[in-house]
This record gives structure tokens, sequence and C-alpha cells, in this order.
């Protein structure tokens, strides 16, 4: 049993029409775009990897194609997306999440080369296999490597986000980022933006909210129903009660793992993984209760930022994280506004209310 | 009921939705049933009436010796032979009569789903291509026929492709060349490597079709 392993392709100029007396193996060589023609290293067993699940439409942007599909229907879809096959698709919002993490990889493998702990990105897409080839060539154009992909023809991806142990999954489909959340993975939703702004391409930044994202939402319950002051007074009181732990808990775990092996290497303060907590929490007050929450997990963050309710657009600005996890939309969209890739974790107390805007915050309350 | 059960009801939903979209068809499934074992022979009118009790719609039964069931498969045109037995599917195979497995895990949907293992659709040239993979091949190009009688959505009929070992390459090749034979896939998935069982769970085929049993 052969395998082709893209050594060998010599894609030049796609010849869309003529299928015709060729056989069918060479035509297959012609019409695949070439892909990195460098030793490919295996992919990492699912069990032992930090598995990251991303849909078609948050790696690449496939807006056109979306509005194609919602305005003509599937079959049109199908249709242009056949016919644009030689046409990679270009980057989507969690394009340089992904670029980062391969980054990440690199380094991990070249201090343990024999270790399977790496990020291992899978696609996962609702769309049908006509969509795969286009896929394929896009990954192969941007030397992505992404190795593994479920295709489900209109199927939810789920179980299989499941099925391949995935740590953390993005999507621009909300529905399934609860779907996902609901099963006990770390999941949320992406959006298409005008404006990113440039990252680092030396060091993954990743930074999270607080309450409703790595806590769990009981205190923005407390906060909801009674306001700031009694929100103050309950984490006072409260302080050394850790917090319940929030959807995306286990994903900044995932990643704390993956630091103390640099660290093991002697990277603490260089290393190629940053993490931080954005909240709009004080450094005063409430703060604490949840630095305390962090250190009974045994986990560490690298840097805390306490907004004390003031917008966290400047503080992202100044750090640039690759990817910014938020329950709140209007966190998400004052991010997005300045160029941080975003993304909402639909979870808690926040997803009934309605938008609140940050003078609402400081004034503080009547109960809901 | 046996394993082949579930099976045999989703063929029969697929004959029923062709012949709905045209009722003159003519490519249909045709079910044959077929034992060598002589116990079964002996009650071969109550396995018949049994299949007729449970709405089968089974047009011919063979009941052969162990010798010759091979030969009654390529009597009967059998393009595909399902079964449980290993050793009878290898048996078959080398007579080039393209045999496959039967899912011994009862499937459950109602749609129609077959499997390719996708790492034994691409051969190199250098290799002649054997009896049972020439039958392989034409089954396909039927099973993407048939396919074809019906749209994206609602199909009783789903054709999947299953990449175990290679990664995106050998997936896209082998959609490539699959649909050169005017076979187009609905799913594909690619494990470069990852276990395949978790998967094969989810996915549910009523039957996979791999090369040589060799998987």
């Amino acid at each position: 049993m052969s395998q082709n392993n893209g050594d060998t392709l010599t894609a030049r100029g796609p010849d869309l029409t003529s299928i015709n007396n060729r056989d069918p193996w060479e035509d297959a060589r012609m019409k695949l775009k070439p892909s990195t023609p460098t030793r490919k290293p295996k992919p990492p067993k699912p069990e032992n990897a930090i598995t990251i699940g991303v849909s078609a439409r948050v790696l690449f942007n496939m807006e056109k194609e979306q509005q194609i599909y919602e305005q003509q229907g599937l079959e049109d879809y199908i249709k242009y997306q056949v016919e644009h096959e030689t046409q990679p698709f270009s980057p989507g919002p969690a394009f340089s999440f992904v670029k980062a993490l391969e980054a990440v990889n690199t380094q991990l493998r070249e201090l343990y080369p024999d270790s399977e702990e790496l990020f291992d990105v899978v696609l996962m897409t609702n769309n049908h296999a006509y969509v795969g080839l286009r896929l394929i060539n896009t990954i192969n154009h941007h030397q992505l490597f992404i190795e593994r992909f479920c295709m489900t023809g209109g199927n939810s991806p789920i179980g299989y986000l499941k099925a391949y142990h995935t740590n953390l999954y993005l999507s621009s489909d909300p529905d399934k980022v609860r779907e996902a959340l609901e099963e006990g993975i770390a999941a949320a939703t992406m959006f298409t933006q005008e404006k990113i702004t440039e990252v680092s391409d030396t060091q993954l930044r990743v930074a999270f909210d607080g309450d409703a994202v790595l806590f769990s939402d009981e205190s923005e319950r407390i906060y909801k129903a009674h306001g700031l002051d009694k929100f103050f007074e309950h984490e006072k009181a409260h302080e050394n009660k850790p917090l319940d732990h929030g959807p995306l808990k286990c994903f900044l775990e995932a990643l704390g793992k993956l630091q103390k092996k640099f660290y093991g290497k002697g990277q603490r303060m260089d290393c190629p993984i940053r993490t931080y907590l954005v909240t709009a929490r004080s450094a005063a007050s409430s703060g604490t209760r949840a630095l305390k929450t962090l250190r009974s997990w045994g986990l560490e963050i690298d840097e805390a930022l306490f907004l004390a309710g003031a917008p966290k657009g400047p503080m992202l600005e100044k750090i640039r994280p690759h990817i910014f996890f938020d329950d709140q939309m209007f966190h998400v969209e004052g991010a997005a506004e300045i160029g941080t890739v975003a993304c909402h974790v639909p979870y808690g107390i926040s997803q009934a209310m309605p938008k609140k805007g940050i003078n609402d915050k400081e004034t503080s309350s009547a109960p809901k | 009921v046996g394993v082949a059960f579930p099976l045999l009801q989703a063929l029969q939903r697929v004959n029923g939705r062709l012949l709905e979209e045209n009722p003159s068809e003519s490519l249909l499934f045709d079910v044959v049933l077929i034992t060598s074992d002589s116990q079964q022979q002996q009650q071969s009118s109550r396995i018949i009436s049994n299949t007729r009790h449970h709405g089968l719609e089974i047009s011919r039964f063979c009941f052969s010796s162990e010798e010759d069931f091979t030969e009654s498969l390529l009597k009967n045109n059998v393009h595909l032979f399902l079964t449980t037995d290993r050793d009878e599917a290898a048996q078959a195979s080398q007579k080039g009569v393209f045999s496959a497995l039967l899912n011994g895990k009862v499937a459950s949907s109602e749609q129609l789903r077959v499997v390719f293992c996708g790492d034994a659709v691409i051969r190199t040239d250098a290799e002649p291509p054997s009896a049972s993979q020439d039958a392989a091949q034409s089954f396909w190009a039927q099973l993407g026929e048939m396919r074809r009688r019906f749209g994206m959505l609602d199909s009783p009929l789903s054709l999947v492709l299953l990449t175990s070992r290679g990664g995106r390459e050998s997936c896209g090749t082998a959609l490539q060349t699959l649909r050169s034979r005017g076979v187009n896939m609905d799913e594909a998935y690619s494990l470069a490597g990852a276990p395949r069982s978790p998967i094969l769970s989810l996915l549910r085929p009523h039957f996979l079709l791999i090369n040589h049993l060799e998987d």
C-alpha cells in the first residue's frame, strides 16, 4: 500500500477541464498544490497532545462563500467552492493563533525531540468533503501543519471533538460552541475582524478574562443580582474560598503544562508561552480571591491585570495577545476594535443579560 | 435478527428512494443471501419465510457447498460480498470477488453509510490491479453513480472517506482519485495515525470497504 507523502507532487497550472483519457492518478497529482517539501514530523497521539479543534471559517476567511451559502443554498455553495478549488482562502481570525502554536511546537521539538506533548491542530468542519480539496490546497499554500481533519458533511462535529480529546474548540458557530461547552470542552466563538494588529512571532500570548471564563460565574451572578457593593463585600468575605472553575480553566492548565517544559530547560524568563488574566476585578479587593483561586488550583498566570472596571482595550493593545477569551460580547467587541483577536465564551449569567456599558458597572446598581 | 438486518433495511430504503426519483430506475441494490452451512441449508424454507416475515427483500437464495461458494458468488455476478467471517472474505477476495467485513456492531442510522478506507484507494502505477481491485473499483463507481441520483441534502446514502495512516495529502489524493472515477464523497476524515475505533464508532458504517482486509 503506497502513500503519497507530498514530496513528489509537481503541480503546475491547474487544468480543471480535461480529465478525459489521462490516468486519474496523474490528474490527482497535478491538481493538488504542493505542500512544503520538507520531511514532515509525525502528528502526536491525541491523548498526549494539546488538541485544538478549529472550524474552517475561523481558520480561513470564507465570508464570500458563506454569503453564497446563505443566499443561494448548499448546491450553489458547493459548486462555487469546487470551481475555485485551486484558489486558496485568505487567513481567518484563528490563523495567527494557529501559526503561533506551530512556532511553539517547533521549539518544543528542539528541546524534547521524542515527546508527544505538543499542540495538535485539527480541522473540525461541518463542510462536505467537496470542499475538502480547496481546504487542503489552502493548508498547503499557507504551509500550515494540519494533518488531521473531520469534514462531517453536515453532521455535528461534537462527538469527534471528544474522540480527539480536544482541549480547545474554536468555531464561528455559537451553537456548536455551546454544545462543546456543555460537553466540558473549552470552546469559544470567533468572529471575522476588520482589524488585526501585529502580534509576536516568537512568543504565544494567551489572555483570559476571569469570571465566567477561568472561573465560574458565581460572583458575576452576585454582582448582577445585588450590585457592585454587594459583590465587593462577598468577594472579601470569601477571599480564601476558591472560586469554582470556569470553562477555560483546563486550557490554562494545558498551557501551564507546556510552560513547565520550557522552564525545565531554563527558559522561564523568555518562555515561548505567556498567559495573562485581564479582569474587571480590582487589585485592591476582589482581585485577591481570583489570585488565591489560581494558586489553590496549582496554576500560574504570568501577568494579572486588574482593571477595576476600566475598558480592556488599552491593556490588550499593550499586551498584544494572539487570542483573548471573554464571556461578554461588549468586551469582545471592544477588543476587536483595537485589533485584538477576541473570542466569546458563551457561558454563564451574562448570556441572558443585555450588554452593559462600563459606566453602568462603575455607578453600580439596581438589582436585576 | 442478525448483524446484517439494519444494513438490509438501509439498502431497501435507498432502493425505495431511487424508485421514487425514477420509477424505471435500474441501478438498484440487489441482495443475494448465500450460505454454505449445511445445517442452514436444511432450514432453507424457514430462512426464506423468516426473511419474508421481517419484510426483507431478498431476490435470490443460494445454498451451496463450502467448496464452491465462491463459484456461486461469481456465477451470481456478485459485486460485493459481505460476511462477518474474515476467512470467507479472504477466500472470496482471492477469487476476484470484492469482499468486505460486515460491521459487527449493529449500525443504527437510517441512512446507508459506506466508509471507504482511503489508504486502499491509492496504489502505485507499478502494481497491476488485481481482479479484486478491479471488482472494488467497479463497485465504487456504481455506488458513486447511485449517490448522484440524490441531492446534497437528505440523501438515503452517504459516502465517507477515512484515511488512517497518511496525512492530508493522502486524503486529498484519495478524494481526487475517487472523484475522477465518478465517486464524490460526502464526508472525509484524515486520522494521520490517530486511533481508528473512536472515529469508526461515531461514523457508524454499515460496511467498511478496505483493501485486501489487511486492516
